[in-house]
């Protein structure tokens, strides 16, 4: 069965592929590649915090009660790691490849350390929690990040 | 679980950065006295100088690297808070910098007295360190082989410092113990139980993670800490008892399980997408490549145990696993860690209003990746001068030296830029 755990952490490495991919490009000198691949990556990345922040946290904070726990603490995350995409794209819009990679570096390890957080202990917890909507939920989600 | 809930329970900086920062230091005491001391370092591994800049390296640069990790990682990856992280960090990094010096003084002027001090000091650390730990982990459920890894890695801690404690005393005191048997073992629970599953541990999250290869598949995940240990208990089981035939099985398989696991990484590396081979990146290589070596080396000393006598050849042993080995990985880490922690503190201290300079900009790849060659550089030498002590031994301590005190310029010059970026952003936020 899918669990929220799987399904969220599926689209984590999703993302990771995407980030793989700008790095190749922009390895291979080809700026105008890398911008499309970063930008491909940077939509994916932002629909999956829309997701969490607009359904999967609210439903969990509503279930739990814990509105400035642990969701709070992922929402802060997610500002971070979008100052970093943005300062990343415009890094690559000026053509400025060392920037990048120290953006790309930092990007990578704030992401995975949140992703770890995230897959490890607050996933399970809504897998725990949500046992009854997760079903519905796993659509709804399914569903926003396929429109994005 | 506190962990996630606010930030300010994460550890603050300076407790992983008084290890980090004092590490270098202890490296560079042992390559100096390997200079001073010369060829006679390389007689034998049982001189006193010998076992001197063992342990300042294993205690005074691994030890302290390995606890002010977990201190920092322990919250993150298994949601294990340290009640007040930065007491702790003070404790047990005052206990295990004078622990290393005690031991090695011990050592090198073969006074008891700095002995039973030395094995007293190291064994109450070990003791307040796994207390700690162990309370945080309590409740903590396995539900990855890095969690349960850590756990049984402590026990492994628990097993070295025990075993190095009693030696220690037993050395100061005159006991009769089987000090040859009970050294390897004490080895094989430092570098095996201990450091081995506690870099396996970690191996499974930061190397698919970092260098976005495949993930370590999950069933022999899960064995290897728990095979690792169990075989350390058979071995030091077949100490009690004498036999020493099952010893060199246990040796043998423990080698065998440590190149699995080495070869397995260097397969995943070869997947890795990432498209640039940073200084962690190489660093890792180089470890892998040297820590191989040095368990076909064990393998074939328990299957010929003549081997064990040719000149230098378990100093050479000794010399690709710690430093080839251990210390490449960790220096690996190091270089990703302290930056990225300098960036996270930058970033929360910014309160998302200045922002934070990135990791490149508080320590170059470049200053990395030229350490490195020094390091590697050292590591070749101190090889030289485990055969040909009388041409190699100085040069190679002067080397060891050299490139420690180089990994500490670079990790003091990322500290330095942090300092002053604090500075500029709490003058900046002022402004506003």
């Amino acid at each position: 069965m899918t669990t929220i755990r799987t399904f969220m952490t599926d689209d984590h490495r999703h993302c990771d592929d995407l980030f793989a991919e700008a790095e190749q490009a922009i390895a291979k000198q080809n700026l105008p590649a890398a911008q499309a691949a970063f930008a491909h990556f940077r939509n994916a990345v932002l629909a999956h915090f829309a997701c969490e922040e607009k359904t999967l946290f609210p439903t969990f904070e509503a279930k739990t009660g814990m509105r400035m726990g642990p969701t709070q603490v992922m929402r802060m995350e997610h500002e971070q790691m979008r100052a970093l995409l943005a300062d990343a794209v415009d890094a690559l819009a000026r053509g400025n490849s060392d920037d990048y990679l120290g953006l790309a570096d930092t990007l990578l390890i704030m992401m995975q350390q949140h992703n770890m957080k995230e897959e490890n202990i607050l996933y399970p917890m809504c897998d725990q929690h949500l046992a009854a909507e997760t079903p519905e939920l796993l659509a709804h989600l399914e569903s926003e990040l396929t429109e994005a | 679980m506190q962990a996630l809930l606010s930030f300010e329970n994460a550890p603050p900086f300076a407790a992983p950065l008084r290890f980090f920062l004092t590490a270098p230091l202890f490296a560079v005491l042992a390559g100096l006295l390997v200079a001073v001391e010369g060829p006679a370092v390389f007689a034998s591994r049982w001189m006193p100088a010998a076992l001197a800049a063992t342990h300042l390296v294993t205690i005074g640069f691994m030890l302290q690297i390995m606890l002010g990790a977990l201190i920092q990682i322990l919250p993150v990856v298994a949601g294990a808070n340290l009640g007040r992280p930065l007491l702790v960090a003070r404790i047990v990094h005052a206990g295990l910098s004078g622990g290393a010096l005690l031991l090695a003084g011990g050592f090198l002027f073969g006074r008891p007295l700095l002995l039973s001090a030395a094995a007293l000091l190291l064994a109450l650390t070990a003791l307040i360190f796994l207390g700690t730990t162990l309370r945080a982990l309590i409740g903590v459920p396995s539900t990855s082989p890095t969690i349960r890894g850590l756990k049984l890695a402590l026990l492994g801690l628990a097993g070295v410092v025990g075993l190095g404690a009693l030696m220690a005393l037993g050395l100061a005191h005159g006991w009769a113990l089987p000090l040859a048997a009970l050294t390897d073992l004490h080895a094989g629970w430092g570098l095996g139980a201990w450091a081995g599953v506690l870099l396996a541990a970690l191996a499974y999250v930061v190397v698919p993670m970092f260098q976005l290869t495949p993930g370590y598949p999950a069933r022999p995940s899960w064995w290897f800490p728990v095979a690792m240990l169990a075989l350390l208990l058979l071995w030091s089981a077949a100490v009690l008892a004498d036999w020493p035939v099952l010893v060199r099985l246990v040796q043998w398989l423990a080698a065998l399980a440590g190149i699995v696991f080495a070869g397995l990484t260097l397969r995943l590396q070869g997947q890795r997408r990432r498209a640039r081979p940073d200084a962690t990146y190489a660093y890792w290589q180089f470890g892998l490549i040297a820590s191989i070596l040095a368990l076909f080396m064990l393998s074939t000393a328990t299957v010929w145990p003549a081997a064990a006598d040719l000149a230098g050849w378990t100093l050479s042993f000794g010399i690709l696993m710690i430093a080839g080995g251990f210390m490449s990985f960790m220096i690996g880490m190091l270089y990703k860690i302290v930056p990225f922690l300098a960036w996270m503190h930058l970033q929360n201290s910014g309160q998302a209003r200045v922002p934070a300079p990135n990791m490149n900009r508080i320590l170059a790849d470049l200053a990395m990746q030229r350490q490195m060659k020094a390091h590697a550089a050292a590591c070749g030498l101190l090889l030289l001068g485990a055969v040909w002590p009388d041409w190699f031994a100085r040069p190679a301590g002067l080397a060891f030296a050299f490139a420690s005190g180089w990994l500490g310029w670079n990790l003091l010059g990322a500290v330095r830029r942090y300092r002053w970026h604090a500075a500029d952003i709490a003058a900046k936020l002022a402004a506003r």
